[in-house]
């Protein structure tokens, strides 16, 4: 078995100049001692209420089996890593996933090629698991960070060793982008991740009122960077397009943003 | 009319029904009671269904509304965070398919009172007078049955109903100002300015946008907050909710919320009679009506009409073209982001609140017909870590690096014209929503024209970024503005509607929404749905009680009325004569 110890000092993220691991910290980024949620007595009452409630009830699994729950936490925790921040200042991303998938709320559609999302990510995590045992002879569990990785940098590229009976049911490329959304949703709609980006979140009724040249707001801080790389072992600071991207007009995005 | 008054707009707690900060909807609902006759049935509460029926209840008009959605409490329903407006969008099933299949979702119809206008960014451009003809003058797609001039003082009128704020000069298309001052600029139209201006790119600066620059009546301006597209709590930016919805009320109209239409009835003599709708409490229930409107979106509008099916129209209620469902049209909506050295920070602001419509023409030099805007977009976190995925296929803690970077990126859209094509459509999928109906089924694909059109103009994108100064620029293909699916035209052999929203198979049956939109051009759709509402509206008007009672087709343009707008509509902004106002 892998010694653990080594392996979570490998897992956090390097200050170049030392080479020693930075974290795990309570807020990683480049705004020091700034905390959106400082500001929630300035926010309306609805705000306060659905983004407190985000914040301190995390829910339940009852969609995925404990199994599953286990295998999605580790693939998760590669597809958008946390080993910079301490335990209390994790973000909780598959209890989410799994409330949207129990309760079956979708984005309002699904590609033609597609399952429905909740048949998509149980013949996503059974794909993973064989995959995992055909090249290692292991569960993905049981398997290094940098095995972990290769594998999930295989579904990235559209080029899965394994389980083609699955992926012939589900194009690899759609699978990997709801799974990096999922991910990216729920990380992302979390305060501590706004102060990690220095995104100033809900602004009713208060208002923003300096526009311009990127300064913020009085109560908000300004950026002071910092240089780190990735985990040593790591594959997923360096990424190239997501296979199905190459032509312009490919899948696209699901931003609403115009 | 003895019906009983209630449903007065109150909280459970005792307080107001809040329609933005400050404005309240206060005045007691009209409910019809079962079994009813009312003069229309209007599916649908948006840019189309919202204005048409204040319009018509305006003019005395029996009037029910129909909203899949909650009647929203702007203060109880809506927060300033982007998971948590998911509400907002039409997130029932849908399936979507073709070569470059549309991203459905939070991307166009609403689901709730105001329908997708409360999600909307609010750009509100004109079409050009070009956008009318651009068979006649490309050879491309078809020309519409109307001109600019029939639209032109319907959009002179909603630009002061909404209002809309720009440029007291808009140099594109038919020069034209605006009724209120334009919006200064966040990081974005900062960028935008900046790259066009270095180019030497004509642009508009602070709109022309359907948000307060400044307060008007019980409406505040604007505060920056940048969530435009998760509901605007603070009630500058204008959607059907607190625009037209209110007034509809005031005059008699009835908003049925959370009922979902599930057919149009046809009685006799190819006439409909009424809708099937599943209430709130989930049970079927039927509403009498003289004449039934369709205003559900490019999506649920020939879906409901395929849904409709019936002995005489087996393919689809008035479908006998063939045509409900086809020349389905999204925008190019490809998103370029730029990386720049100093802070950008492009959640402040409204997202829309810069353009140029320098490209929006033909140009004989370039290798495809029709054009292209360029427009500030200003995506919040979520947003912007997908365009990431898309754009540079980031994952694990490349995904993490890029986001610490959020504030140094801003973002230009594109929006350019994709042509009508027949096999681009809504169909009725096998599989089946949470009321038993057959879920639309989309499918999309791009032309060699299209294609064209998109690599240049995001070509021209990406340089303006550069030219704004940033270090890096990528970007995403998207689409946007679902538009067509019903078209209006003068042959009923290739067309659903006509120049009135008519539809040509069956006389009290119209569909007055985005859905009957021959072209699309470049310029966001909301306000050219809303102006041709307004247009149908006086139609239906002054047609009277010949819309109920014959089925003889009067084409006369009927002229517009001034009377009808909601109040504080007048005497507010700036001193701008519109066109046919001056006496």
């Amino acid at each position: 078995m892998t010694d653990t110890t080594a392996r979570d000092a490998d897992l956090r993220p390097v200050d170049p100049a030392t080479g020693k691991p930075l974290g795990p910290m309570e807020t990683p980024g480049y705004y020091p001692r700034y905390h959106t949620l400082d500001q929630q007595k300035f926010w309306d009452a609805k705000t306060r209420e659905v983004i407190l409630d985000r914040v301190n009830n995390v829910p339940p699994i009852r969609f995925f089996t404990p199994e599953q729950a286990r295998l999605l936490e580790a693939v998760c925790a590669r597809v958008l890593p946390q080993d910079d921040r301490d335990d209390a200042h994790k973000i909780p991303i598959v209890p989410q996933i799994d409330k949207r998938l129990y309760e079956d709320k979708g984005d309002g559609y699904r590609y033609e090629d597609m399952p429905p999302d909740r048949e998509a990510f149980i013949l996503g995590l059974q794909a993973i698991e064989q995959m995992a045992q055909e090249r290692f002879g292991r569960g993905f569990l049981d398997l290094r960070t940098r095995a972990q990785e290769e594998l999930l940098k295989a579904l990235h590229d559209a080029e899965p060793w394994g389980a083609h009976d699955i992926w012939e049911r589900m194009p690899v490329h759609r699978f990997f982008m709801l799974l990096v959304k999922d991910c990216a949703e729920n990380y992302y709609a979390h305060p501590y991740a706004w102060d990690e980006i220095g995104f100033g979140g809900p602004a009713y009724p208060r208002a923003y009122m300096r526009l311009e040249r990127g300064q913020p707001e009085p109560w908000e801080v300004h950026e002071r960077r910092y240089e780190w790389e990735p985990p040593n072992a790591s594959l997923s600071g360096e990424y190239e397009s997501v296979a199905g991207q190459e032509e312009q007009y490919g899948s696209p995005g699901q931003g609403g943003t115009h | 009319m003895s019906s009983p008054l209630f449903g007065k707009f109150r909280s459970p707690d005792g307080k107001p029904h809040m329609l933005g900060a400050m404005q309240t909807l206060d005045v007691p609902m009209h409910r019809y009671a079962d079994g009813e006759e009312v003069d229309y049935a209007i599916v649908g509460t948006g840019a189309g269904g919202g204005v048409l029926a204040q319009r018509l209840a305006r003019a005395g008009f029996r009037v029910v509304t129909f909203d899949a959605g909650p009647f929203w409490d702007t203060e109880r329903d809506w927060v300033s965070d982007e998971k948590g407006s998911h509400q907002l969008y039409w997130t029932n099933r849908r399936v979507t398919g073709g070569s470059h299949p549309l991203a459905l979702g939070e991307n166009n119809s609403g689901q709730g009172v105001g329908g997708s206008t409360v999600h909307w960014a609010s750009f509100t451009p004109r079409l050009h007078p070009s956008d009318f003809h651009i068979h006649s003058l490309d050879g491309v797609g078809v020309d519409w049955p109307l001109d600019y001039a029939d639209v032109r003082p319907y959009y002179e009128l909603m630009e002061l109903e909404l209002p809309v704020s720009g440029p007291a000069y808009f140099p594109w298309g038919d020069p034209h100002g605006y009724p209120y001052g334009a919006h200064p600029m966040g990081g974005v139209g900062d960028a935008l300015i900046r790259g066009c201006t270095a180019l030497g790119i004509p642009v508009s600066a602070g709109g022309p946008v359907g948000i307060l620059e400044g307060s008007r009546a019980d409406r505040p301006h604007c505060i920056y907050r940048g969530f435009c597209i998760q509901g605007c709590k603070v009630g500058a930016k204008a959607s059907t909710l607190i625009t037209h919805v209110p007034d509809a009320i005031a005059n008699g109209a009835e908003i049925r919320a959370n009922c979902m239409v599930s057919r149009v009835a046809l009685g006799s003599n190819r006439r409909v009679n009424g809708v099937f709708y599943f209430g709130p409490d989930g049970r079927e229930l039927f509403q009498k009506a003289k004449a039934v409107v369709i205003a559900g979106y490019s999506i649920e509008t020939p879906r409901l009409l395929l849904n409709s099916a019936c002995d005489g129209f087996e393919n689809g209620l008035a479908n006998s073209s063939d045509t409900v469902g086809r020349y389905l049209m999204a925008q190019a909506g490809n998103v370029v982001l730029g990386r720049f050295d100093q802070p950008v920070r492009m959640y402040k602001a409204p997202p829309a609140h810069a353009l140029t419509e320098e490209f929006y023409e033909t140009d004989p030099k370039r290798d495809f017909a029709r054009g292209f805007a360029i427009q500030t977009v200003g995506p919040l976190p979520i947003s912007f870590a997908k365009q990431m995925m898309s754009a540079k296929g980031a994952w694990g803690w490349g995904l993490r690096r890029l986001l610490m970077d959020y504030n140094h990126w801003a973002s230009f859209g594109l929006l350019g014209e994709i042509l009508p094509h027949a096999e681009n459509r809504v169909q009725l999928a096998d599989e089946k929503d949470q009321f038993g109906l057959p879920v639309a089924k989309v499918t999309f694909n791009l032309g060699d024209n299209d294609k064209k059109l998109i690599d240049f103009g995001k070509n021209k994108v990406m340089e303006v970024m550069h030219a704004a100064g940033a270090e890096e620029v990528v970007q995403e293909a998207r689409y946007a503005h679902l538009v067509g699916a019903a078209r209006m035209g003068n042959d009923p052999q290739t067309s659903v509607v006509d120049r009135f929203g008519r539809t040509h198979d069956i006389a009290n049956l119209f569909i007055c929404d985005g859905s009957i939109m021959p072209t699309q051009g470049s310029a966001n759709p909301g306000l050219t749905v809303m102006s041709l509402a307004a247009r149908i509206a006086d139609y239906l008007i002054i047609q009277g009680n010949a819309i109920f009672a014959s089925d003889k087709r009067d084409m006369q343009t009927s002229p517009i009325r001034y009377d009808l707008s909601p109040p504080d509509t007048w005497g507010h902004g700036m001193p701008r004569p519109v066109n046919h106002l001056v006496s």
